[in-house]
């Protein structure tokens, strides 16, 4: 069944693709809401069955000879995932009919995001390894068309291309991890490598998997340094960054991470690597949110951090670190999902992002502004029972105080831990006040609005409202989610299912003490925010990952320019030059290794010299070419080789090869006399010695190894020849005396029949070049 | 009797395109000759292909003289599946010309050329013997040098000078070749060459042979160092010889290189196939820089054939059934993107009126179909799953990966990245952005001829269990050559 | 007398590279048909010389001279002429419309 519920999606993008007409009398968006809707109610309903301990699981037939089969699970990670995906996607979907004008290209919007739900549906429910690969690369694809909806935009462009760019090297670097993993493991299926896992701890490869691997999922995931994409994503509609560059797309890393967490977890250098950029992502996030004027902007950033920290949890790779890791992927999706929403509201009530240019907006949207300051409390992790954002910072507190390694670099590490986990909070806290104390406090600036602020529609209030009653449900109540939603897919990424109580109080422990220092330090350098906030500019820009990707690409296009024009000059003696410079290396290099070079004198015809005297003519005649300076004199020394040539045949008794050079010949002392007396006079060559002697060189290497692989060749006979069938039976056969021409007309006519066939393209292209002369271009 | 069917591929493009040269005035009757042709002879192969994977092997002994003695056209399951890709590509070129190729051109004897290209193609994939895979190469090269110049610019005389010196000197070196490997063989059956070398262990010169052959299938195949000629002569003349150029061309150097190092040098594979990863790996990554060296579109697209057929060499190299199998499936993938990218490209530059990118932008506006099947054309080149490109790049990388050469898979990697990305560019300069005018509306038989071909790309893709395992066993039969060489050699 | 052939025919092959390099499209077309003799010459040395009678039967005579290399030569002959009018005559067409025959003035890479 489970495929179903994968192709919904397509299916409906590909019905809305064809059916739905530009001008609709409903907004399009109402016709896709029950996709998600009712995949989020079937998804549900399934949830008793995986608290039993079970999961579902259906295969179907893709490509069974590649072992690359549609093999889908649901367990309890997917299950959380595939939650998220339906449940706030219908969210999103809800609020997109109110946020987008049906003046915009809503078919393509719904499109590009039915395809995105589909696919990411698709990764989270994948067994198969390669299946799982392609869906992650359809989110990638179908990020980059929502991100460049508004096309005509050049931010846009440009975050739709970067988001492609970062994304799809990190999906293929993901496929090499996949492919090794496949092949040490032995198998395609995720539940089966997880089996083998001793083959893969084992492996001389474990390392360069895991990095393969984690830079598939950090890339994703926007983890440091690759997380410049996500602040250019935010050029998406609102809805998308809401939906995708919040709640779930980003968290496919994570989702890959955790996946494979059964598999790596508890080795060191997947602590380290995983735990370490998680931390770093945590902090640097967290204080360049601080930096932003844009609201998305602001919550990108502090999307990048709450990632980050996420990540960090999972690299811990405890029983407490990942509870509170699946426990945060929840929270975080319904308080930075309503955010968002809000975000999106302020522009759209306002006119602008900037939170320069906002302030006050309390009496205008009073509802809006309530629901942000829950949802931004609950993210700074304000120690009230209400904030869900709380109970898992508190978690995450914890979790950083109880890890496991002590030895070694993983154990000097593991020390520094809370140290990190203090200081990205304090500055989450900060952003979180900055966002909503700018926006809905302080001094008004009305006259800088496009428009009179006031409140938002009831149906665009209603998605957020929704998340908010969630961050606040959840925070009273978490065991409500816990049993039935938490516990099995923590069982999934740890293999044990989790007995603990989640709880608001745990007394005055170290954690609690931790948050009272976040929650002071943060609350001063919040208040003091304007003070200290040109620190930032005093951060060289090339310390900036944007700038590191500007630099690659842009440092990627100019190279790629100048070693092309280095070496594509149009110049044919540069390109003949490589080539025979590169035959001879090549050639001689492997005859020298393989000793190919055999002299043997025996089988050889005696010299004779009438026949040595014609060669002596014709090489001084070839080597006299070269200095003609006249045409008709050219024609002659050339012409000498070609009769000097029949000579030859003559006196080794090619009697018809003879006759025909003859012929041949006479014939194209014609053609060049006619075609030269057109062409310019010969011009003496004005190369510089160093030239003519590079020239000297090359050509001198190409004959001379021509014929040391012809010596060889013919010292090296081993065989007979099939010659000496034809001369059995030219005559009983081919009923001809002449074996050559009954070789040429009977044993391989089929060589004189097609080259005939070249002799007639060449008089159809000569006669077309001289009948048809066109000045221009006809082809345009 | 059967097997006399072998010849038909080559002879009814022969006949045909003899038969339109005095047909040159009657453009209209001219393009349903062919398009009864091609169809026709795609019937023929389609029943070729099927006859060999169901029942045998085919082999003709032309004249009636038996291998090694006489030329003889073997039908195995590589040379089918060749056949049956190139007739394809065949038909989506008619389709595409009837509404680009002038009557003017046709004058140019555009259909002539063409047909016989499709002979000598068809005749390169299809015959068991050396020198007559020299003389085919012959045959279609002559055609294109009869192709390469129907327009008559400037700039098409003077690209096509290079192009003819280039492919004339490795020709020249092609049949020198062929005579130094018959002087130590005795023979030039490939069935038999194989049989000899492999009797004596490829030794002596027999590598240094080997390897000069490999420089003439190189340079026709667009390997570096030795592709510099290619880009530019490629985009000169009309779109649709481009994609012929593109799609057929370099793919026999490929065949032919697929099917020597394989059925005759395969004794010294630690020198000799080393060596061609080391080739594929430069290749693939000079290539795609090349690729994004250039705001020209049509530039792009041809220099995305090198990193492709890097590919395909890293398929030989590596000599593995697997990654064998990846190769035929890269290149029959190849052929018909590479011809759908051309087209595509062709109807893009006409419709912008340039082939600068910086000058276009916003078409998706103007003609979203052409845009949207861009796009998809470009996944299928990056090999995105699940589109043709990635069953072939998977089977590739895995062979590679196996054989433990992950240095070359790395850069296999890298350069699927700067492919995506040299394309994408394409899509964004010239259909996202600030609309600027265009010329004219884009032609709808191209995009029909594009549609084709994609949609087999996807169905390649999507569809691979239908025709990986009759690829995988045509590659299987690949690594034992001792298959072919009994089917011809003792029948 | 095979290795002298050999040499000579290097020789051919030699000039005619040296010919190729040059910059004049004339001296180019010269150089193609020097290579083409050089082949030629090549493929005969690889049967056997002046072994045995012309491969034309006689009664009485069991020795014959290689036929198939002649016959190859003989394919090969034909082809190289049919390219090289071809190429002649482009040569010449290529020189009208460029209004030059030097090849460093046909590199082509100010007209993008």
């Amino acid at each position: 069944m489970l495929h179903y519920y994968i192709l919904l999606p397509f299916l409906a993008a590909l019905l809305i693709g064809l059916l739905a007409k530009k001008e609709n009398r409903i907004h399009t968006g109402w016709l896709v809401l029950p996709v998600p809707a009712l995949l989020f109610i079937i998804f549900c309903s399934k949830l008793p069955v995986l608290a039993k301990g079970k999961i579902v699981h259906s295969t179907a037939d893709w490509i069974p000879s590649l072992d690359i089969q549609l093999s889908f699970y649901l367990d309890g990670l997917s299950m959380l995932f595939s939650l998220l995906i339906t449940g706030i996607g219908s969210l999103v979907v809800l609020y997109s009919i109110f946020y987008l004008s049906r003046k915009e290209q809503l078919v393509h919007f719904y499109v590009y995001l039915l395809l995105f739900m589909g696919s990411m549906l698709g990764v989270v429910l994948s067994d198969n390894v390669f299946v799982l690969y392609t869906f992650w690369e359809f989110t990638s694809i179908s990020s980059f068309l929502l991100i460049g909806f508004w096309f005509y935009r050049e931010r846009s462009t440009y975050g739709a291309q970067k988001s492609m760019l970062v994304t799809v090297f990190g999906g293929l670097s993901m496929l090499g991890a996949l492919i090794l993993l496949s092949i040490t493991a032995e198998t395609n299926s995720i539940r089966e490598m997880i089996a083998n896992r001793s083959l893969i701890l084992e492996s001389d490869l474990f390392i360069p998997i895991l990095i393969l691997l984690l830079l598939g999922a950090f890339t994703k995931s926007a983890q440091f340094p690759f997380h410049s994409w996500l602040p250019d994503a935010m050029e998406a509609p609102t809805p998308v960054s809401a939906y995708l560059h919040s709640a779930t797309m980003v968290k496919a890393g994570l989702y890959l991470v955790a996946r494979f967490s059964l598999i790596f977890s508890g080795t060191d250098a997947f602590f380290i690597i995983v735990s370490g950029f998680g931390l770093i992502t945590l902090c640097i996030g967290s204080i360049l949110a601080s930096r932003q004027t844009d609201l998305k902007g602001i919550l990108a950033y502090s999307t990048i951090s709450q990632l980050g920290m996420i990540m960090a949890m999972l690299g811990f790779g405890t029983g407490v670190a990942i509870l509170a890791a699946i426990f945060h992927i929840f929270n975080h999706a319904t308080f930075k999902g309503s955010l968002f929403m809000i975000a999106g509201i302020v522009d759209h009530e306002t006119g602008t992002r900037d939170i320069r240019r906002l302030g006050g907006l309390y009496t205008f949207m009073p509802i809006s502004a309530t629901l942000a300051f829950i949802g931004a409390f609950s993210m700074a992790g304000v120690p009230l029972p209400i904030f869900n954002g709380f109970l898992s910072k508190e978690m995450f507190f914890d979790s950083s105080l109880k890890l496991e390694q002590s030895t070694g670099l993983a154990g000097a590490f593991a020390e520094w831990m809370p140290v990190f986990a203090v200081l990205g909070s304090i500055f989450t806290f900060v952003y979180s006040m900055y966002l909503v104390f700018g926006t809905f406090l302080g001094k008004q600036k009305i006259d800088q609005l496009e428009k009179k602020p006031h409140e938002a529609p009831i149906g665009m209030l209603l998605s957020p409202i929704i998340l908010i009653i969630f961050v606040i449900g959840v925070g009273l109540l978490p065991n409500l989610i816990n049993e039935p939603l938490l516990a099995p897919a923590v069982a999934a990424v740890t293999g044990d299912l989790p007995h603990t109580h989640l709880a608001f109080w745990h007394g005055l422990n170290a954690p609690f003490y931790m948050s009272l220092l976040v929650i002071g330090v943060g609350a001063l350098l919040a208040y003091t925010l304007k003070r200290w906030q040109p620190v930032y500019n005093m951060i060289p820009r090339k310390f900036s990952s944007d700038h590191w990707y500007q630099s690659i690409v842009n440092g990627l296009l100019k190279s790629s320019k100048s070693i092309t024009s280095f070496y594509m000059t149009g110049s044919l003696r540069l390109y003949l030059s490589i080539i025979l410079v590169f035959l001879v290396l090549t050639t001689a290099i492997f005859i020298y290794l393989t000793n190919g070079f055999i002299l043997s004198f025996d089988d050889l015809a005696p010299i004779t010299w009438p026949e040595v005297l014609v060669g002596f003519v014709m090489a001084a005649a070839a080597i006299a070419t070269i200095w003609m300076n006249k045409r008709i004199a050219a024609i002659i020394v050339v012409g000498v080789v070609g009769y000097g040539l029949s000579l030859l045949f003559v006196f080794f008794r090619a009697p018809d090869l003879a006759l025909t050079q003859l012929i041949v010949e006479t014939i194209s002392v014609a053609l060049f006399l006619l075609c030269f007396a057109h062409l310019p006079k010969l011009k003496k060559s004005d190369k510089r010695p160093s030239e003519k002697l590079i020239d000297l060189t090359i050509a001198v290497s190409t004959g001379a190894l021509l014929t040391i692989v012809a010596i060889a060749s013919h010292s090296s006979k081993t065989f007979d020849s099939i010659a000496e069938y034809f001369v059995d039976n030219s005559y009983k056969l081919g009923g001809g005396d002449n074996i050559v021409n009954v070789i040429l007309v009977d044993f391989r006519g089929l060589d004189t029949l097609f080259e005939i066939t070249v002799l007639g393209l060449a008089a159809l292209g000569i006669f077309a070049m001289i009948k048809y002369r066109d000045k221009g271009d006809m082809n345009q | 009797m059967m097997s006399n069917l072998v010849f038909l591929p080559i002879f009814i493009p022969l006949f045909v395109g003899a038969l339109l040269v005095f047909l040159k005035n009657r453009h209209q009757l001219t393009i349903k000759i062919s398009y009864l042709t091609v169809l026709l002879n795609l019937g023929l192969s389609i029943f070729l292909s099927y006859f060999v994977f169901t029942h045998h092997p085919l082999v003709l002994e032309t004249g009636g003289w038996k291998a090694p003695f006489g030329i003889i056209l073997v039908a195995d399951k590589l040379s089918v599946i060749m056949t049956l890709s190139v007739n394809v590509i065949a038909l989506a070129s008619v389709i595409f010309a009837s509404s680009s190729v002038t009557s003017k051109m046709t004058k140019h004897y555009f259909y002539p050329l063409f047909f016989i290209l499709i002979a000598g193609v068809s005749g390169a994939f299809l015959t068991g013997d050396l020198f007559n895979l020299f003389v085919f190469f012959e045959v279609l090269l002559m055609a294109s040098y009869g192709l390469i110049i129907i327009g008559g610019s400037k700039q098409q005389f003077r690209e096509s000078v290079k192009y003819i010196l280039l492919n004339l000197f490795s020709s020249i070196l092609f049949v020198t070749t062929v005579a130094f490997l018959y002087s130590v063989t005795g023979t030039v059956n490939m069935a038999q060459l194989g049989e000899r070398v492999a009797e004596v262990e490829q030794q002596g010169i027999l590598t240094g042979i080997a390897i000069l052959l490999f420089v003439v299938f190189a340079t026709k195949g667009a390997l570096f160092p030795l592709y510099f000629w290619l880009p530019k002569s490629y985009i000169v003349p009309s779109p649709v010889v481009s994609a012929l150029f593109g799609a057929l061309l370099t793919k026999v150097g490929v065949y032919s290189m697929l099917r020597v190092y394989t059925l005759i040098f395969s004794h010294k594979l630690e020198l000799t196939h080393t060596f061609f990863i080391w080739v594929a790996a430069i290749t693939m990554l000079i290539g795609v820089i090349g690729a994004l060296s250039t705001s020209n579109v049509k530039l792009i697209i041809a220099y995305n054939i090198m990193p492709a057929i890097g590919f395909m060499l890293l398929g030989i190299g590596t000599f593995s059934a697997e990654s064998l199998a990846g190769t035929i499936y890269y290149l029959i993938h190849d052929m018909a993107i590479k011809a759908a990218l051309f087209f595509l490209a062709g109807l893009l530059v006409w419709h912008a009126g340039t082939s600068n990118l910086n000058k276009m932008g916003g078409y998706i506006k103007t003609s979203p179909l052409l845009g949207w099947m861009f796009f998809i054309a470009a996944l299928i080149l990056a090999g995105i799953p699940p589109f043709s490109g990635f069953i072939g790049k998977y089977l590739l990388l895995r062979g590679a990966f196996d054989e433990e050469h992950y240095f070359v898979a790395g850069i296999g990697l890298l350069s699927s990245l700067l492919i995506l990305f040299s394309v994408i560019r394409i899509f964004i300069g010239a259909f996202w952005g600030e609309l600027k005018e265009p010329k004219e509306k884009v032609r709808r038989s191209g995009l029909v001829a594009s549609g084709l071909l994609i949609a087999i790309s996807i169905l390649l893709g999507v569809g691979a269990e239908w025709f990986y395992p009759y690829i995988q066993s045509a590659a299987d039969n690949l690594i034992d050559p001792q298959i072919y060489i009994d089917f011809v050699l003792k029948e | 007398m095979e290795i002298v052939m050999s040499i000579l025919a290097g020789t051919l092959f030699a000039a005619g590279v040296y010919l190729l390099l040059q910059k004049q499209l004339i001296k180019i077309v010269l150089g193609t048909v020097l290579l083409s003799h050089g082949a030629h010459l090549f493929i005969l040395t690889m049967g056997k010389l002046n072994r045995g009678a012309p491969p034309i039967l006689e009664k009485g005579i069991t020795e014959y001279t290689d036929p198939l290399p002649q016959a190859l030569i003989l394919t090969s002959i034909v082809i190289s002429f049919g390219i090289t009018s071809f190429l002649l005559v482009l040569a010449y067409r290529t020189y009208q419309s460029n209004k030059t025959d030097m090849m460093d003035q046909l590199r082509g890479t100010d007209d993008e």
